[in-house]
């Protein structure tokens, strides 16, 4: 009989399967130290291909359903992408630093090319990314990604984060709406509801460590005093608490900041991958506990400090390792009837290397 | 398995650009490899071995054949690819791949790594800063210094409200000393103007111009020659070039922290410039006493007093109260240790010139 009638990928059924994480600290360990020496060496030529190693890696250990997903991207191919927005970002400097009635010309060329640049990025991104010998592609424009990154951005920063919530559901719908897999599409729509809750609890963190600040302050107060009043007045010795305190402040706020964004970005990940679909019936989801990944994140910082950078490996399987493993997928059917429809797209393969690496953005 | 001594390894098979597979195995058969379907041993797909791509090892991820009519065999099984990579006469698993294995040579890797990223940090950055200072275009700091000098004359300052003679005072010992410089004493000007909220100060922007408030030069009283000191100090800023050498080091650094920490992980990076950050303040205060010892060697070479700068100094402590207690937070060395080191190094280049001179 014919050949395709075997095509069966494996007789699972559908429901929910959870992505896996076999990437190992050891192995890694090996791969990311190459990386840095060969970087070093070559003077940060190397640097392209050792992204190329590191996502091939982490890509290859990323499992669903037994197999694993692939990185293609090539490192001359990064390299070139890479000094062509370089150059241009040199070139744009020098002439605005050597024509003063063009100082203004970067910022216009960099709003208007940024958001070429992400949409570029995400596109390379997806088509050198493969499942099951089949591409994911991106379809958005510059247009949308105008919306969604720098008005988005722009409402959040100028909101002093109250828009943040609806910055992220649109980042979110541009990059789910236009994430293709093969001939098949992607789409989510998060909702608001949801998003604002998570960034409510984040502001609430936020507080306790301004707080934590704020009562640092307080506590210096009559030394503080003191210094504005008349600076110099207070000798060596009485200064040190003062500078004690002031760089502890600085440490609680940078770990506020870092805390903050962790616990927002777990929460909006959750909310996002959970409202996303395949192919309209397959539902993606995620469920990181937020604190649980705090937790990691900020050990891993300090893990990785205290060793001089040589637990980063471990650190890096870390996190991705308890991220993949709370991400899964509930299939609607037959798992291998639904994979023995999707084929490849013509668009998606060859073309990407008429594609700029651009700015960088994972999935 | 034992009944087909040439199988090189078991996998899936995918038909060109479709998601669909099937078990199956890899087998070396009359020189060319070929994808047989595990169940009914159909053949899927066969090519030489010379026209196959086959993907580099990395770590232990699976392995993708590509056949030449786009057809491709995914397996887990590394060692057997690589065997069979090894018995084409190819390289195998690869060099890269043989240095990342978790075997003991890693540490002397882990070693020069270490050693390497130091040097570049000790001896590669501050090179590149000397080649970038020497290829920077005379434009360039006199559009940075055009430009600063606008924005304060916009924010800070307005006109110097200092008598003719007493500006013509300070002029003549600055010419003095400004001929002694290096750079000759073309490549300065000398701005009066009165300060505002800035204050006493005196500053040098990269192109030579040199600025010194009226608020300075009263607090200097009649002492002329503690001007001049000051200037002198300013001077070996430009000769230095600081500001420029300051700018390419924070730009140096930053490049090696995006390049050998390039996957470091976010949280550590920005840590790292703050780091980088308190670096270039102690690059700041180091900046702040070679200026302080280029004073003393023009003030003596121009036959003033070579501490005259250790008497602003004194000035400092007295007026505004300043005893001192640098920090690691801090852009200029405290001022008392300041006095100390300008007098020490007056003493030595007083008794260099008594020997060596006349």
């Amino acid at each position: 009989m014919s050949r395709t009638d075997d095509l069966r990928p494996f007789g699972r059924s559908g429901g929910f399967h959870r992505v896996a994480f076999t990437g190992r600290a050891s192995e890694y360990f090996g791969i990311w130290i190459v990386n840095v020496l060969l970087t070093i060496v070559t003077l940060g030529i190397y640097s392209a291909w050792a992204k190329v190693r590191r996502n091939r890696y982490f890509y290859g250990n990323t499992v669903l359903l037994g197999r694993a997903f692939e990185y293609h991207a090539r490192g001359l191919q990064i390299l070139v992408g890479r000094v062509i927005v370089l150059g241009g970002f040199l070139v744009l400097n020098l002439l605005a630093a050597l024509l003063p009635f063009l100082v203004i010309l970067p910022l216009i060329v960099v709003l208007v090319a940024l958001p070429w640049l992400v949409a570029r990025g995400l596109r390379f991104s997806a088509r050198v990314t493969s499942y099951r010998n089949v591409r994911f592609d991106f379809v958005g424009g510059a247009g949308g990604a105008f919306k969604a990154v720098i008005l988005g951005g722009l409402l959040a920063a100028l909101s002093l984060g109250i828009l943040a919530p609806l910055a992220s559901r649109w980042m979110a719908r541009y990059v789910g709406a236009n994430l293709r897999y093969g001939n098949r599409s992607f789409d989510t729509d998060p909702k608001l509801g949801p998003l604002y809750k998570v960034w409510f609890l984040s502001v609430l963190l936020a507080l306790v460590g301004l707080g934590l600040i704020a009562a640092l302050a307080i506590a210096n107060l009559p030394l503080l005093a003191a210094l504005f009043e008349a600076p110099g007045i207070l000798s060596p010795g009485e200064r040190i608490p003062i500078v004690l305190a002031a760089i502890a402040g600085y440490a609680v706020l940078f770990a506020t900041f870092g805390v903050v964004s962790q616990f927002y970005r777990a929460g909006v990940r959750n909310i996002v991958w959970s409202a996303t679909t395949f192919d309209g019936r397959h539902r993606l989801a995620s469920d990181l506990s937020r604190r649980r990944y705090v937790w990691i994140a900020l050990s891993n910082v300090i893990v990785t400090i205290a060793t001089l950078g040589l637990m980063r490996p471990w650190a890096a399987v870390r996190l991705a390792r308890y991220t993949w493993e709370h991400t899964g997928v509930t299939f609607d059917g037959d798992v291998g009837e639904i994979f023995d429809t999707i084929r490849q797209e013509g668009s998606a393969i060859g073309a990407e290397f008429m594609d700029l690496e651009g700015i960088e953005f994972g999935f | 398995m034992v009944s087909d001594p040439a199988i090189v390894a078991a996998g899936e098979w995918h038909p060109p650009g479709s998601s669909r597979s099937q078990e199956a195995r890899l087998v070396a058969r009359d020189g060319k490899l070929v994808v047989l379907a595990t169940q009914g041993g159909v053949p899927l797909a066969e090519a030489a071995p010379a026209r196959l791509a086959i993907s580099a090892r990395v770590g232990s991820i699976p392995r993708r054949i590509t056949f030449p009519d786009g057809s491709v065999f995914e397996t887990r099984d590394n060692a057997g690819i690589d065997a069979c990579l090894v018995a084409q006469g190819r390289r195998g698993a690869g060099v890269v791949h043989w240095l990342e294995q978790f075997r003991l040579r890693l540490a002397v890797i882990v070693l020069v790594a270490f050693v390497l990223g130091g040097a570049v940090y000790r001896w590669g950055v501050p090179a590149l800063v000397e080649v970038a200072i020497w290829v920077t275009p005379p434009a360039v700091p006199q559009l940075m210094a055009k430009t600063t000098m606008e924005t304060l004359d916009v924010t800070a300052f307005s006109p110097t409200a200092l008598a003719g003679s007493r500006r013509r005072e300070i002029e003549a010992g600055f010419a003095r000393i400004a001929a002694r410089s290096s750079r000759g004493a073309a490549a300065y000007t000398l701005n009066f103007c009165d300060g505002g909220l800035i204050g006493p100060n005196a500053f040098a922007l990269p192109d030579g111009t040199l600025v010194v408030t009226d608020q300075l030069v009263e607090m200097a009283g009649t002492d002329t020659e503690l001007i001049v000191a000051v200037l002198a100090h300013e001077i070996g800023h430009v000769e230095l070039e600081h500001s420029l050498r300051q700018l390419y080091r924070a730009a140096g650094m930053a490049g090696l922290i995006m390049l050998i920490a390039g996957d470091i992980g976010v949280g550590v990076e920005d840590i790292l410039a703050q780091g980088g950050g308190l670096l270039a303040l102690s690059h700041s205060r180091s900046a702040e006493r070679e200026a302080d010892r280029r004073s003393v060697e023009l003030m003596a070479a121009a036959g003033y007093d070579p501490a005259a700068i250790a008497r602003f100094f004194a000035l400092l402590e007295d007026r505004l109260g300043d005893r001192g207690g640098a920090t690691i937070l801090s852009t200029h060395p405290d001022t008392p240790e300041r006095r100390k080191a300008v007098l020490d190094h007056a003493r030595r280049v007083s008794e260099a010139r008594g020997t060596a001179g006349p």
